[in-house]
């Protein structure tokens, strides 16, 4: 274990070495790359959610400068297919461009060439669309029924995968207290402020296709593009360079990183695509889209019994590559309990496919659902029974003393204290202070209420739960590189991809923390085919779990190899030597790695004949034992003003205790929580990309789709607890994704507890203030109704 | 096709433009000067802000041609400039980047900021960012870094 020692180690509040080139205006991303004669692509879309018999005429004078579906097949391109091992599942291609039919607005429908983005764009606009509109598919509770308009003709009806997760249901007669409720979390957009972002050309010289890409998995895609394009894997080299925010997006395939790489060898030039603000929020990047009907049952002393619930999923039209279109209704289905106990769970769960664009897996994936429902349901078994909430989650939460812990649909808890994070979350907000405030009323005529949200995540997707699921990509040992250099540096290699979580730092502070290394003796390369070991890349929250853990094992054998030749040059036995301070050391002295680099790289002939030839260099690999994943966890505690008359809701106060296990960089671990946090505030109370009944997007700009700003979370507490996990490399888990889990749980039940004299619940994602209001007109005309009827 | 002549970062330029050429397509492909950022192109992100004679604007949504005659400086532009060097500093100091995509364009504003309004409190400092959007910090990091390069050039 870390000792917090080192100066540049693991624990140590490191300043970014990513830091200076962005400072500078001199990060290269996609966009920021040219090359001699390259092409601009703009690319024509389907205007409509559904239609059939699509003709496409091309602008004139187009000839060699536009492509369509009929091109690539003639090239036997062959389509994104995604399968799944869930008996049941209904697989369908994913055309790169559409084909006869139209699937939803913004399905790419044809690829426009010029010398210029602008000119590219004048020919969108001179190609001619026919087709025969049809009826879309756009509720996904009602597309779910048989004799719904069909996504995919040859599917039966709309359902992908229909799970049922069972156990113990007889139980349920045991409960005495139930309370059954709708909830939704309505469809939204990633938004990285860089988009997805494609620059291919063929090198004559190397003879391999260079894909730059905004990619978070380099080598999936390197995968995709060889399995599309019928390439062998050593003639495709792809690189991400810098990436402008990932948070999931760019962790699928885009059919633009197949179909772009493909016309730029067909026009023998270097073709770059670059997605524009409304291509995103419109075609692309859609995320979430959960419904929940669920009954939360109890007993009588408020003890949960467990959880019925029928959850629709909305997956869009089609399954993205590598992590399907089943990803969110799986996880909901089967980890809908949090983190509490339950004797009893029956959840049906089912994924529908809709003329909308494909749901991607976005920060925390399904959890900031999951977490929605099985959190409001509590706070309404709290006011059902008369119970303070955040006293009946302490009572139900899975508790320390039972850890590792099973959950009732096999998952296995490794380590952590939930109540505990409860109990602070609670001490830190101050709850005895918001229900004194509450019961003196505001001046302002607002009513303030508070509400908090736990959740679990599981992070670093084992290899054993992606293989049941039969993904593409199945991440098995993380393996790193590391090199001593001539110089006594040291470069690592790694196959994940950083877009912004610091990874150039936390990476290398593993490094220090075993070397004893200075952090600008340290480099890590990452984001390219070319330079890296294979990964599945950057997800899941599993990088610095993973990676860190590969060049953990790694620096240990690295470590073995650079202490053979300390201990030559000190002329004594290996095993009385040891590495720190970047030296080896033993009883007559310690030898710099410089000097040990000296001898391997310069003058060899110092060497003794037993030296290990494998050298200064290694790779190995990590990944957690037993097969299982670290989880992290926290309680968020959010205080809200509502104005009843004007539906707004403005955030007094919030409160995050969190628990990532051993913390690497707790700068680091802050500004991903916090950027998370505001993520899901968004979540909570802006983010919507609306659809109306033919299918056509309503939230097209950062004018109708409205993003959380610099005002709108001024005040953030956080507090850590830290158990290490017992599964990982220094007890680290994952964290990238869990700030934006609870906060659309935390906010609505602060609402519904300022609202609870009204009588009003939120249910739904955002809570506009039209929402509020529309729930405070409800919740009124019931009244007046039953008052009338009585 | 219309001639333009501007000072880019104290260089003096001439062109011959499209009239639809926006600034920052200007900026971006003609100067390759890369570091001003596309976030949105209709003018709500602020990732594209540059000076035009001493003010911010947004590239995105100003024609190359209505800068004819002005001075512009990008973020590659200010490398003998005090009130910058304090931010970047800040910025690094406080984690007030994490993508980097965004900070170009923040940095720029916040500039604005700390020379405009050396009176400005939190609040303040908040309500002007309200035109930058950053999808990865949360805009703590961000708001820390300009606070203390304000308080920096008070004393
Ligand atoms: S790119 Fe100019 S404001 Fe967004
Ligand atoms: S640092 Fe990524 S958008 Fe601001």
């Amino acid at each position: 274990m870390p000792d917090g020692t080192s100066e540049f180690g693991i624990g140590a509040k490191v300043l970014r070495k990513e830091d200076a080139r962005f400072l500078n205006g001199h990060g290269r991303y996609v966009a920021d790359i040219a090359r001699p004669k390259m092409l601009e692509a703009a690319i024509v879309r389907s205007p409509v959610a559904h239609a059939n018999n699509l003709k496409v005429t091309a602008p004139e004078d187009s000839k060699g400068r536009f492509f369509t579906a009929d091109d690539l097949s003639a090239d036997c391109v062959a389509p994104i297919h995604v399968v799944s091992k869930f008996p049941g599942h209904k697989g369908s291609d994913y055309p790169h461009l559409a084909n006869g039919k139209l699937r939803f607005v913004g399905e790419a429908v044809a690829v426009c060439l010029a010398e210029t983005r602008a000119a590219a764009e004048d020919m969108v606009a001179a190609t001619g669309l026919t087709f025969d509109a049809l009826p879309p598919a756009i509720d996904m509770i009602a597309d779910a029924e048989p004799g719904a308009p069909k996504v995919h003709d040859d599917w039966e009806d709309n359902v992908i995968l229909d799970s049922r997760f069972e156990e113990n249901t007889d139980a349920f007669k045991e409960s005495a207290v139930s309370v059954t409720r709708d909830f939704r979390m309505n469809r939204q957009a990633v938004n990285p402020l860089e988009g997805g972002a494609v620059l291919a050309e063929w090198d004559a010289r190397e003879e391999r296709l260079v894909v730059h890409s905004a990619s978070q998995i380099p080598h999936i895609l390197r995968n995709a593009l060889c399995e599309c394009l019928g390439l062998s894997q050593n003639q495709v080299h792809v690189i991400a360079p810098d990436v402008g925010g990932g948070f999931g997006y760019k962790c699928v395939l885009l059919p633009e990183e197949i179909y772009i790489p493909w016309v730029a060898m067909q026009v023998k030039r270097p073709v770059r695509w670059i997605q524009d603000r409304r291509e995103h929020l419109v075609t692309a990047a859609n995320a979430r889209e959960h419904h929940y009907s669920v009954t939360l049952h109890a007993d009588s002393d408020g003890n949960f019994i467990g959880i019925e619930a029928d959850i629709h999923v909305d997956s869009g039209a089609y399954a993205v590559y590598p992590h399907s279109n089943i990803l969110e209704s799986t996880m909901a289905g089967r980890t809908l309990h949090g983190p509490y106990k339950m004797s009893a769970y029956k959840v049906r769960s089912r994924a529908v496919a809709t003329n909308k664009p494909p749901i991607v897996p976005y920060r925390g994936v399904a959890r900031p659902g999951i977490c929605f429902a099985m959190e409001l349901a509590v706070d309404a078994l709290a006011r059902e029974l008369g119970r303070e909430p955040c006293d009946l989650r302490e009572q139900n939460l899975v508790p320390v003393e039972a850890m590792p812990y099973t959950t009732i649909t096999g998952g296995e808890f490794d380590s952590g204290d939930y109540p505990e994070a409860l109990r602070r979350a609670r001490g830190l907000i101050d709850l005895p202070a918001i229900r004194a405030r509450q019961e003196a009323g505001e001046d302002d005529g607002r009513q303030i209420g508070i509400g908090f949200g736990c959740y679990i995540e599981m992070t670093a997707l084992q290899t054993s739960a992606a293989a049941r699921a039969g993904l593409a990509a199945i991440p098995g040992y993380e393996q790193a590189q590391v090199r001593l250099m001539p110089d006594g540096g040291l470069e690592i290699g790694v196959g994940v991809q950083n877009h912004g979580q610091g990874m150039e730092t936390t990476l290398a502070q593993v490094a220090c923390e075993k070397f004893g290394l200075e952090i600008e003796d340290v480099a890590v390369r990452h984001g390219d085919t070319a330079t890296s070991p294979y990964s599945t890349g950057t997800y899941a929250s599993r990088s610095m779990v993973m990676a860190g853990g590969a060049i953990s094992r790694t620096c240990d054998v690295l470590g073995e190899r650079i202490r053979k030749i300390g201990a030559h040059l000190l002329q004594c036995d290996l095993s009385q030597t040891e590495i720190s301070s970047a030296a080896v050391t033993g009883p007559s002295g310690s030898v710099p790695f410089a000097e040990i680099s000296r001898v391997w790289y310069r003058n060899p002939e110092e060497l003794p004949d037993s030296v290990d030839p494998g050298g200064v260099e290694a790779v190995s690999g990590f990944r957690p034992e037993p097969d299982n994943s670290p989880f992290s966890y926290a309680t968020h505690a959010a205080v809200v003003a509502v104005d009843p008359d004007l539906g707004s809701v403005e955030i007094l106060d919030y409160v995050i205790s969190e628990d990532c296990g051993t913390i690497v960089n707790p700068m680091i671990v802050d500004g991903q929580i916090i950027g998370g946090a505001l993520q899901g505030v968004g979540t909570a109370l802006f983010e919507e990309s609306n659809y109306d009944a033919e299918g056509q997007p309503l939230s097209s700009t950062f004018a109708d789709y409205a993003m959380p700003g610099s005002t709108h979370l001024p005040v953030l507490r956080l507090d850590h607890l830290v158990t290490p996990s017992p599964l990982t490399e220094f007890g680290v888990k994952g964290l990238g994704e869990g700030g934006a889990i609870p906060p659309p749980a935390a906010i609505a039940n602060a609402v519904n507890d300022a609202l609870r004299e009204y009588g009003v619940e939120v249910a739904e994602t955002p809570i506009t203030p039209r929402r509020v209001l529309t729930a405070i007109w409800k919740a009124k005309q019931s009244r007046l109704s039953s008052v009338e009827t009585s | 096709m219309s001639d333009l002549t501007i000072n880019i970062n104290g260089e003096h330029v001439t062109a011959n433009v499209e009239p639809r050429l926006s600034l920052a397509d200007f900026i971006r492909d003609h100067q390759r000067l890369t570091g001003t950022h596309l976030g949105c192109e209709h003018g709500v992100c602020g990732a594209c802000t540059v000076l035009m004679n001493g003010e911010p604007v947004r590239s995105c949504i100003t024609f190359a041609v209505v800068a004819d005659g002005t001075e512009i400086t990008t973020i590659e532009g200010f490398d003998d400039d005090e009130p910058m060097a304090q931010l970047r500093q800040a910025f690094h100091e406080n984690h007030a980047l994490q993508c980097g995509y965004c900070t170009p364009g923040m940095l720029v504003a916040a500039r604005d900021i700390v020379t405009r309004l050396p009176d400005a409190d939190e609040d303040r400092v908040r309500l002007e960012l309200a035109g930058n959007l950053c999808r990865c910090t949360g805009y703590v990091g961000i708001v820390k870094a300009i606070l203390s390069v304000l308080e920096q050039r008070c004393s």
